[in-house]
C-alpha cells in the first residue's frame, strides 16, 4: 500500500531555467507538486494523469526515495519513504519509458547484478530469474550484450531487472513512452500480472487509453495540484455523453479559469 | 560490504568491456614509453653518427698567415679546405648549411705569434644545441693548432711547458650518479604518474557518474535498497584501481622500454637500470594509491555535477592543465622537497619522486607529502558525496 498525504515539493530553479523562463515560479522556486493526498491499495492499479510537467514523475520519484518531500508524508508498505528509505526500497520496482540499461552487460549478469542489490540468495535468485525469463522468452538472448538487443529484448530485460526481487509495489513512470505496439503490450501486461498478484500498482501515463484500459482509481494532477481522485469507473461515469478525454480536458480547463 | 563489492565488480566488468578506458588505462601507458624510448633513441643515436662522420667544410681566410695550420687541414679525410670566398659568401653559406665554419686569420697574425702575444683568429658557425658534436670537432681544429703554436713558444724560450701550471686541482664530485640524474629522470617520472593517474582515472570518472545520469542508469540504481554512500564507495574504488593501475602500467612501459630497446647506448642503459631499483618503484608505487584518490575525487565530484558526458568532459579536461601547474613548478632549479613543499598537492610528488630516485627521501618529509595527499584526498572525497547527496546535482536537467 502506498498513502500520501498534503505531499509537497519545492525546486529552486537554475539559473539557466530562469533565462530560459521555463517556469513562473516565486522568489527563485517553483512548487512541482502541492498539497496532494491519495492512497494506491494492493491488487489495484493506480493512474496518476496529467499533462507533461504536471509533477507526475516529482510525485513517483518521491515514492521511489530519489527525491526528498518539502513537506507532507509519503508511506509504503507501512514505512515512512524519508526515515526508512532504504527499507522502502526494498519492497519497490521501479520503470520508467526513458530507463536504459547497461549496454556492455549481458541479461544475465544484469539481473544478477540487482538481484544483489536487493540481498537476494543465489537459491533464490536463480529461481525467480528462470521464472522471468521463462515468462519474458529471454533465454534465448540472455548471455547477448544489451547493446546488441531490439528496443523490445531490451525492455523485457527492464522488465526482468524491475521484477527480479518480486517487489511487493511497483512504480511505472510512463512507461510506454516511446515504445512500438508490441513492446507497449508487456509492459501492459505485466501491469496486469502485477494486480493478479495483489501487488499494489501505480503507474503515470499522459495517454487516455492506458488509463481505461487498466486503471482501478485515478488522480488527475495538473500544475502540481491533483483535481481528481477516485475510482476510475466513477471518472468515466460521471463524463456524461463525453469522451475520458473530452473529461480530462474540461476538467484542465476548469483549473486554468 | 558485500553490497560494495557487487557494485565494485560490476562497475569493473563494465569498465574493461569499454575500449575507451581499456585503451587509455592500458595499451597507451603500456606501449607509449617503449615506443618514445625507441624512437627517440634512434633518433638521438642517428644525429650523433651523423655529426661524427659528417666531412667537415671549413673556409680559410687567412690573408697570408697560418700556412701549417692550412697544411694540417688539407691531408685529413674528415675536413675539405676551401679558400676562395670571402667573408660575406663564408657568413652566407653557414647560414645555409653548406659550409660547417670560417677561420679568419687577421692579417698580423703571423707577426703576433711571432712577437710572443696572442695572434687574432675570427671564428664563424653555427651552433645549436643538438649540435655539441660538430661544434666541438670545429673548436679541436684550432684548440689541436693552439697546442702546437704553445710548444714551439715553450721550445724556443727553452722553458719546460709544466712550469705554467700553478695549481694541480683534482675534483671529487660526491653527488652520486642517481643525484647527478635525478634533476632530469626525477622531473621526467613526476609527468608520467600525474598524466596517467589522471588519464586512467578519467574515464571511468566520467562513465560511472555523469554517463550513468546521462544513460538514465543512476536512477534505477538509485531505487535499489542500497545507500548512497555505499554506491559512490563502489564507484570511487574502480576510479582510484583505473588510475593507479593506469599509472603502474606506465611504470611497467617505462622499464620494458628501457630494457628492450636495444637502441639505447649501454653506459646510459646501466645507468638507468641502477637509478629503476625495486625499492624506488615500490616507494613511487606507494604514492600513486593517494594521489589517485585526490585526482579521482575531484573528478568524480566534478562528473557526478556534470548533466551529461560530454559537460564532464568539458569539466574535467581543463582541470590537468591546472593540476600539471604544480607538478611543472617542482621541477623548476632550487625547488627541493622540505617542510612546506611537502604539503603542496601534485607538486609534492613531482617533488618527491626526485628525492626517491636520488635517494635521499627524508622519512618526514615522505610522511608529510602521505598526509597532505591523503587530506586533499579526503576533501575531494567529501565533495564527491555532497555533490552525490544533492538532489539538485542528481537529477540536474
Amino acid at each position: 500500500m502506498i498513502e500520501i498525504k498534503n505531499l509537497h515539493k519545492r525546486f529552486k530553479i537554475s539559473r539557466e531555467q530562469k533565462k530560459q523562463k521555463r517556469s513562473g515560479g516565486r522568489n527563485g522556486t517553483i512548487d512541482a507538486v502541492q498539497n496532494i493526498s491519495f492512497k494506491c491499495n494492493p491488487g489495484r492499479i493506480f493512474t496518476l494523469l496529467g499533462p507533461n510537467g504536471a509533477g507526475k514523475t516529482t510525485t513517483l520519484r518521491m515514492i521511489a526515495t530519489l527525491l526528498k518531500p518539502t513537506s507532507g508524508s509519503i508511506t509504503v508498505c507501512g514505512l515512512d519513504a524519508v526515515k526508512e528509505a532504504v527499507e522502502v526500497r526494498k519492497k519497490l520496482g521501479f520503470l520508467t519509458g526513458s530507463t536504459r540499461l547497461y549496454d556492455r552487460l549481458t541479461p544475465n549478469e544484469l539481473i544478477r547484478y540487482y538481484a544483489d542489490l536487493h540481498y537476494m540468495d543465489k537459491k533464490e535468485f536463480m529461481q525467480r530469474r528462470d521464472e522471468l525469463f521463462e515468462i519474458l522468452d529471454m533465454r534465448s538472448f540472455a548471455d547477448w550484450r544489451i547493446g546488441k538487443l531490439s528496443t523490445g529484448m531490451k525492455q523485457k530485460v527492464s522488465i526482468a531487472r524491475t521484477m527480479i526481487h518480486n517487489p511487493e509495489v511497483v512504480v511505472f513512470d510512463e512507461p510506454t513512452v516511446g515504445l512500438d505496439v508490441m513492446t507497449s503490450q508487456n509492459i501492459i501486461h505485466l501491469i496486469r500480472q502485477c494486480r493478479e498478484d495483489g501487488k499494489t500498482v501505480i503507474f503515470s501515463t499522459h495517454i487516455m487509453g492506458e488509463v481505461s484500459l487498466l486503471s482501478d482509481d485515478m488522480a488527475i494532477i495538473h500544475q502540481g495540484q491533483l483535481l481528481y481522485n477516485g475510482a476510475c469507473k466513477d471518472f468515466i461515469g460521471q463524463k456524461g455523453g463525453g469522451s475520458v478525454e473530452e473529461e480530462f480536458i474540461r476538467i484542465l480547463q476548469g483549473k486554468e479559469q | 560490504m558485500n553490497v560494495i563489492w557487487t557494485i565494485f565488480k560490476k562497475e569493473i566488468i563494465d569498465s574493461l568491456r569499454d575500449r575507451r578506458t581499456l585503451i587509455v588505462m592500458i595499451l597507451v601507458p603500456l606501449f607509449l614509453f617503449p615506443a618514445l624510448i625507441s624512437i627517440s633513441s634512434r633518433v638521438i643515436m642517428s644525429q650523433h653518427r651523423k655529426a661524427k662522420d659528417k666531412v667537415l667544410t671549413i673556409a680559410l681566410i687567412r690573408n697570408g698567415n697560418a700556412e701549417d695550420f692550412r697544411e694540417s687541414l688539407v691531408g685529413r679525410s674528415d675536413v675539405t679546405v676551401v679558400e676562395d670566398f670571402s667573408l660575406q659568401e663564408c657568413k652566407e653559406r653557414i647560414k645555409t648549411d653548406s659550409l660547417s665554419a670560417c677561420f679568419e686569420f687577421k692579417s698580423d697574425f703571423d707577426e703576433t705569434v711571432k712577437s710572443m702575444a696572442g695572434g687574432k683568429v675570427n671564428l664563424y658557425f653555427k651552433h645549436t644545441d643538438n649540435q655539441d658534436v660538430e661544434k666541438d670537432r670545429i673548436l679541436d681544429l684550432l684548440n689541436g693548432y693552439g697546442d702546437k703554436l704553445r710548444t714551439e713558444r715553450f721550445a724556443e724560450l727553452g722553458v719546460d711547458e709544466k712550469i705554467i701550471k700553478t695549481l694541480n686541482i683534482h675534483q671529487f664530485n660526491l653527488a652520486t650518479v642517481k643525484e647527478k640524474l635525478a634533476d632530469t629522470i626525477g622531473g621526467f617520472l613526476p609527468y608520467l604518474f600525474i598524466i596517467f593517474c589522471f588519464m586512467g582515472s578519467m574515464y571511468p570518472a566520467i562513465d560511472l557518474a555523469a554517463g550513468e545520469k546521462e544513460r538514465g542508469t543512476l536512477e534505477t540504481l538509485l531505487t535499489s535498497p542500497v545507500s548512497k554512500g555505499q554506491i559512490l564507495t563502489g564507484k570511487f574504488m574502480v576510479v582510484i584501481l583505473t588510475g593507479t593501475v593506469s599509472a603502474a602500467i606506465s611504470i611497467l612501459g617505462l622499464y620494458i622500454g628501457i630494457t628492450q630497446v636495444k637502441e639505447i647506448p649501454p653506459e646510459i642503459l646501466s645507468i638507468l637500470l641502477n637509478i629503476i631499483e625495486l625499492k624506488s618503484i615500490l616507494l613511487l608505487l606507494s604514492l600513486l594509491v593517494p594521489l589517485t584518490v585526490f585526482l579521482g575525487g575531484i573528478e568524480l565530484a566534478l562528473s557526478m555535477y556534470a548533466k551529461s558526458f560530454k559537460e564532464a568532459q568539458n569539466l574535467i579536461t581543463p582541470l590537468m592543465i591546472i593540476v600539471i601547474i604544480p607538478a611543472f613548478m617542482g621541477l623548476l632549479p632550487g625547488m627541493k622537497l622540505d617542510a612546506t613543499t611537502a604539503l603542496v598537492p601534485v607538486m609534492n610528488v613531482s617533488l618527491a619522486t626526485k628525492a626517491i630516485i636520488a635517494g635521499n627521501i627524508h622519512t618526514l618529509h615522505f610522511m608529510e607529502v602521505y598526509g597532505s595527499l591523503i587530506f586533499f584526498g579526503i576533501l575531494g572525497v567529501i565533495t564527491c558525496i555532497a555533490v552525490f547527496h544533492h538532489e539538485g546535482s542528481v537529477f540536474r536537467s
